[in-house]
């Protein structure tokens, strides 16, 4: 048997599973099996998308993000805030949620909208370099949806090059915030925690650093749905009352543009960015399927693809609060009241483009380290004898097994991880189901194959 | 030696579900850890092939053999035939419908791209009849990129 497998992004409450097979049917890597009708196991990788918790009507998988706790107790905390944040709240404006964070015990709180914007002057730039020297392959890929760069690696291998090397905007936003905030306070012996504030269950891994050890200020991620009770009646505070002083040292300590909340949406990314053949993919089914094209060598006009695995974009992120159609109306809204704007004077980032400051630290196939690492290959004889089961097996894909399809299940019994007499609705045809009367399809038709 | 065959229905003008044979060959191709590279080649190549069935009209079949150090694609359809083989090889060649070009097909990249990605191919063609073309993958292949 495969160890099994652990996973930062997910965790299973067996206690709850009815066994409804729904979250096998959506995971991409086809990572989850149900054994005994109701106990929930990770056979393979996760990638962190979160299709299993929003699949899951019992509520047996949630995202391995914490409530947040003691807030500013002891550590001075810096909120790293997801402009999808913005989109939960229909009145208040990106400035008044910032503020109601600060009131939540956040002694700093950055908005991503400099990062953002700095992040699609440099990806545009480097596109347009690539015109004339041709050094990455066309589709370039954006690298900004932590879980679709997981699963090209996982299942997408050839596409790594394609993916747009460009440190991504919550990169830039992090490096910042230890370059510039931090040391400050540590001159000071006083201790930092970074708060991720998330639409989706992606960060959990990088709180401990590349050997294993804690990091010396801990990186920690909540959920928005975690966040948004507390926070909601806060800023409800604020619109009502004269806000208390809040003082503000930094420029991206604010937010006054609705730029960031645009991103939080499908099609956000590229809108502001000059391309001239661009393409926004969202939800986990379209993505796979333009990977699997770009893979066939389709695309290879467009430049740059923005995919999101979550149907919407951010805003349609398994953790946040409001319901996805509702945030893309108050994105709207704030897009109307507000405008769109830039911060940052073009110059100013392409001297740092030039100076290599939105290069990544490390390349997309290190990644195929913690993805490619999969199961062992398949020889060609269980290829041939997979086809075989498949002959016998319904082809239904009902999940009854604990496989989330049939294809799945004839290579689980192939890898002697699943009994051919796990499979409820052998063929009628086929001898098995005659065989023991008493106990329909329990018999093994293995001897056939 | 063991081998693996399959088929596949290739319809004509079905636009929609054009590639899905393409598809479930590079999952085959996968869970048996062949080369990303080689796999793209692979990909790249049963894809124009089926297009070439579904933009020149005409049922066809996809005919997969995987043995173990090489992979042989045959694709055969009842369409119009090829008239001029070589020159259907030219890179922007095509013959191609309004209808397919208007979708963003028929480029006249097919059979070039098809034989650029093989490591051999070999089509044969009875116009008005039917046309096969064969194309061969070896798992230690001296080709390099797609």
């Amino acid at each position: 048997m495969r160890p099994e497998y652990t996973t930062c992004y997910v965790r299973f409450h067996e206690e709850r599973c009815t066994g409804c097979a729904e979250c096998l049917k959506v995971c991409p890597t086809r990572a989850i099996r149900i054994r005994n009708r109701t106990s929930i196991r990770l056979v393979d990788l996760c990638i962190g998308c979160g299709a299993c918790i929003r699949a899951c009507a019992a509520g047996a998988i949630s995202a391995a993000t914490r409530p947040p706790q003691q807030i500013g107790n002891g550590h001075v905390a810096i909120a790293l805030v997801s402009p999808v944040l913005y989109a939960q709240f229909p009145t208040a404006m990106p400035k008044d949620v910032l503020l109601g964070l600060r009131h939540m015990g956040f002694r700093h709180t950055i908005d991503m909208s400099i990062f953002l914007e700095m992040f699609q002057f440099a990806a545009a730039e480097f596109i347009r370099r690539n015109r004339e020297t041709g050094e990455a392959p066309w589709p370039l890929i954006s690298p900004v949806c932590p879980a679709v760069v997981r699963l090209i690696a996982f299942q997408f291998p050839a596409l790594l090059a394609h993916v747009l090397p460009v440190l991504r905007p919550v990169a830039l936003m992090a490096r910042e915030v230890k370059e510039r905030i931090i040391p400050s306070y540590e001159a000071q012996g006083r201790q930092v925690a970074l708060y991720y504030l998330n639409p989706c269950p992606t960060m959990e891994q990088e709180r401990f650093g590349p050997d294993g050890t804690p990091l010396r200020h801990p990186e920690i991620s909540i959920g928005i749905n975690d966040l948004y009770p507390d926070l909601n009646q806060r800023i409800d505070t604020i619109l009502t009352e004269v806000p208390p002083f809040s003082e503000t040292h930094f420029e991206y300590e604010t937010c006054a543009t609705a730029n960031a909340a645009l991103v939080a949406m499908s099609g956000g990314e590229i809108a502001s960015m000059r391309i001239e053949k661009s393409m926004a993919v969202h939800g986990l089914r379209d993505t796979v399927a333009y990977l699997q094209k770009i893979e066939m060598g389709l695309f290879q006009e467009v430049e740059y693809f923005e995919f999101r695995t979550c149907r919407e974009g951010c805003l349609g992120g398994v953790l946040s609060a409001v319901d996805k159609y509702m945030a893309r109306s108050n994105v709207q809204r704030m897009l109307h009241l507000h405008g769109l704007g830039r911060r940052v004077p073009g110059n100013t980032i392409l001297r740092l483009y030039d100076k290599g400051r939105f290069k990544p630290d490390k390349s997309p196939l290190t990644l195929t380290r913690f993805f490619g690492d999969r199961k062992p290959a398949l020889s060609l004889e269980q290829m041939v004898r997979i086809e075989k089961i498949l002959d016998t097996v319904a082809g239904w894909g009902c999940g009854a097994c604990g496989a989330p399809d049939c294809p799945t299940f004839a290579e689980d019994v192939v890898r002697g991880e699943a009994e051919l007499g796990d499979c409820q609705w052998l063929h009628p045809s086929r001898p098995c189901m005659k065989a023991t009367p008493d106990e329909p399809g329990r018999s093994s038709p293995e001897s056939g194959l | 030696m063991a081998s693996l065959k399959k088929f596949f229905f290739i319809k004509a003008r079905d636009f929609v579900h054009a590639g899905e044979a393409s598809i479930h060959i590079q999952s085959l191709l996968k869970s048996m850890h062949w080369d990303p590279v080689l796999i793209r080649r692979v990909a790249i190549c049963s894809y124009e092939g089926e297009m070439n069935v579904v933009i020149h009209g005409g049922d066809g079949v996809l005919n997969l053999s995987i043995e173990n150090d090489r992979l042989i694609i045959e694709i055969i359809d009842d369409g119009p035939g090829i008239q001029d083989i070589s020159l259907a090889m030219q890179p922007g060649y095509s013959t191609a419908s309004d209808e397919a070009r208007e979708m963003g097909f028929g480029a006249g990249m097919g059979l070039p791209n098809m034989k650029k990605n093989a490591d051999d191919i070999q089509i044969e063609s009875e116009p008005g009849i039917r046309t096969r073309a064969s194309m061969t993958f070896l798992l230690e292949s001296p080709k390099e990129t797609p």
